[in-house]
């Protein structure tokens, strides 16, 4: 060992020791839990059952389900927040007076706690009290006040978590565009201009490829995090109803608490792991090597 | 077509008036849009300040017809609240010192002693940060519980602690990377040793990134809500947990719920806005430079 990694060592121990009883003990104990059948009650350690405990969930239809709509969640979640965090993106650009202030205005649910997003949505889409459905019926779009179950209806309860989520996360899409958009450089406008391009033109040739790199990194960011959503369908429906919004994390945390099956939680949460870390590897390679330098 | 046939001249003045109105528009249009983007929120600071029965109400209001403090009392009377929030704030405050005093030495130790251990501990922090806080929280409460610490601070101490040093290692080491190595050499030369170089002048240099590492650490303890259900259930339960247990089968408790949701969150929400920079600066760090 040099000098120099000899220090670096020093400096990092403290945290290294930290990550190493807090972080990377869990996610071996995880691992190897994922091998046993274990009963929450009894002390030992559980009996080895092999890769039944994998071959079990992939079997099960409630992870499918889940998989599947945790799939629709981050979908159609993440492109609409793709969408309306450009479109205010593009409108703040413009650089009209106030421009600031807006933008203030539009980041301030950018701390927000997701319970809170959910809670929120909770009481306005509530079907007796909230206002959603009383808008709908002011505005003659429904026949009746409750017209729409949002959080009961198998239909629309995984809907109602999505929008809560779009809710809550389209300002960082549009802080991380608007950043992307002010450092794409004027001379490539000015050349555009000189060229002759119209706006629809620069737009499709200029903005939307020069803002690419930052768009892929924030849809990879937004897609790790909506993948691991718990908070939010928590709260607003728990994965009800009929598991219509089960999400992983939600069906995971039940096979914990509920039902006290370490092994095959374990087993998921192994799965869920490598699921994500395939889809964000490439996100992973560049940050990597940006902070490396 | 028609514009064609005037004169340059003509044309650009003709452009830049339409541009300039068009400017003015759509700042209307967007400051219309933004308020009606957050208006869900205000619509819940609103009810929270309604009478207990308006914020029930089967025809809500958007504005209050009335101003009544009934639904903040019902909180306090309902749940024992402020220790809950004393409970989210000490566990919060405590990990994010934790967090930032690891995360600083460790991510001052990469950037600038960087060696091929310290890149493979960065691959892994980066893992870390994609693991999905379920797959953490299995094993995170088999080991708490084996050691006896279900419900107390310390599990939630530890816990968040834990989830974010690899956060504030990555984020402090695009800080450190940011300032010359000069800075070192001259303390150096000025007689410090690596030790007191990086407490007496990299350190103090570094404050924004200090700042905003400890902002997103507070804020990633404050906002949790998985880990607290899971770890805590009477003595550290904190404000989160608190507040979700308002959501009642019969829906009586939703006005002290939006009081309670409000007292816990403007304070964050305006707090952010005061330090929005550092925020942007957290958050566009690695999406945009990356």
């Amino acid at each position: 060992m040099t000098r120099e990694s000899k220090i670096s060592f020093l400096f990092f121990a403290p945290a290294g020791i930290f990550m190493i009883i807090f972080l990377f003990f869990p996610v071996l104990l995880l691992i190897k839990d994922s091998f046993f059948q274990i009963d929450m009650m009894s002390q030992d350690s559980g009996t080895f059952v092999g890769i039944s405990n994998y071959i079990e969930s992939i079997k099960s239809d409630r992870f499918l389900g889940a998989t599947s709509n945790t799939l629709i969640y981050v979908v159609v979640a993440v492109s609409a927040e793709l969408l309306l965090g450009l479109f205010f993106a593009l409108l703040l650009n413009t650089g009209f007076k106030g421009h600031s202030f807006v933008r203030t205005i539009l980041l301030s649910p950018l701390m927000i706690a997701p319970l809170v997003s959910g809670l929120i949505w909770k009481f306005m889409l509530n079907s007796q009290f909230g206002i959603v459905n009383k808008l709908l019926y002011d505005f003659n779009i429904t026949s009746s006040r409750n017209a729409i179950q949002w959080l009961s209806d198998d239909r629309t309860a995984l809907l109602s978590t999505i929008i809560a989520d779009i809710w809550l996360t389209t300002p960082f899409m549009m802080l991380v565009l608007l950043a992307g958009l002010q450092g794409i450089p004027i001379t490539l406008y000015e050349s555009a201009k000189i060229d002759g391009a119209n706006k629809i033109k620069t737009f499709f040739y200029i903005t939307l490829p020069s803002l690419l790199p930052v768009m892929v990194v924030a849809i990879l960011i937004r897609t790790v995090d909506a993948a691991r959503t718990f908070d939010i369908v928590w709260v607003l429906t728990q994965g009800g109803p009929a598991n219509s919004s089960e999400v992983l994390s939600t069906y995971m945390y039940k096979t914990l608490t509920r039902y006290g099956e370490v092994g095959e939680s374990s087993a998921m949460a192994v799965l869920f792991i490598i699921l994500l870390l395939l889809l964000s590897s490439y996100f992973l390679v560049s940050m990597f090597k940006a902070n490396k330098k | 077509m028609e514009s064609l046939s005037r004169t340059p001249h003509e044309k650009k003045s003709l452009f830049q008036m339409i541009r300039k109105h068009n400017k003015k528009f759509i700042g209307l249009i967007t400051t219309i849009l933004a308020l009606l983007f957050i208006s869900p929120y205000i619509y819940i600071i609103f009810t929270s300040i309604k009478p207990s029965s308006d914020a029930i109400s089967s025809t809500p209001t958007f504005f209050p017809r009335e101003l009544s403090i009934e639904n903040y009392i019902a909180m306090f009377d309902q749940m024992p609240i402020l220790s809950y929030f004393f409970n989210s704030f000490i566990t919060a405050f405590i990990s994010t010192v934790l967090s930032v005093l690891l995360g600083a030495l460790a991510a001052y130790g990469l950037a600038r002693f960087s060696s091929k251990l310290g890149n493979v501990f960065l691959l892994i922090t980066l893992c870390i940060r994609m693991i999905p806080m379920i797959s953490i929280a299995i094993p995170m409460y088999i080991i708490i519980n084996s050691m006896g610490l279900i419900d107390t601070h310390a599990a939630l101490i530890i816990t968040y602690t834990s989830i974010n040093v690899p956060f504030a290692i990555w984020l402090m080491m695009g800080f450190f990377n940011n300032i010359p190595k000069e800075f070192d050499e001259a303390a150096r030369i000025d007689g410090c040793n690596i030790f007191t170089s990086f407490i007496k002048v990299i350190l103090p240099v570094s404050l924004p990134g200090l700042a905003t590492t400890a902002i997103f650490c507070f804020m990633l303890a404050w906002n949790d809500f998985l880990f607290a259900l899971l770890l805590t259930s009477t003595n550290a339960k904190t404000a989160t947990v608190g507040i979700s247990e308002f959501l009642t089968a019969y829906n009586l408790d939703l006005g002290p719920m939006t009081a309670a949701a409000v007292s816990f969150s403007l304070p964050v929400m305006l707090f952010s806005i005061l330090v929005q920079r550092y925020i942007v600066s957290g958050m566009t760090l690695g999406s945009v430079k990356g």
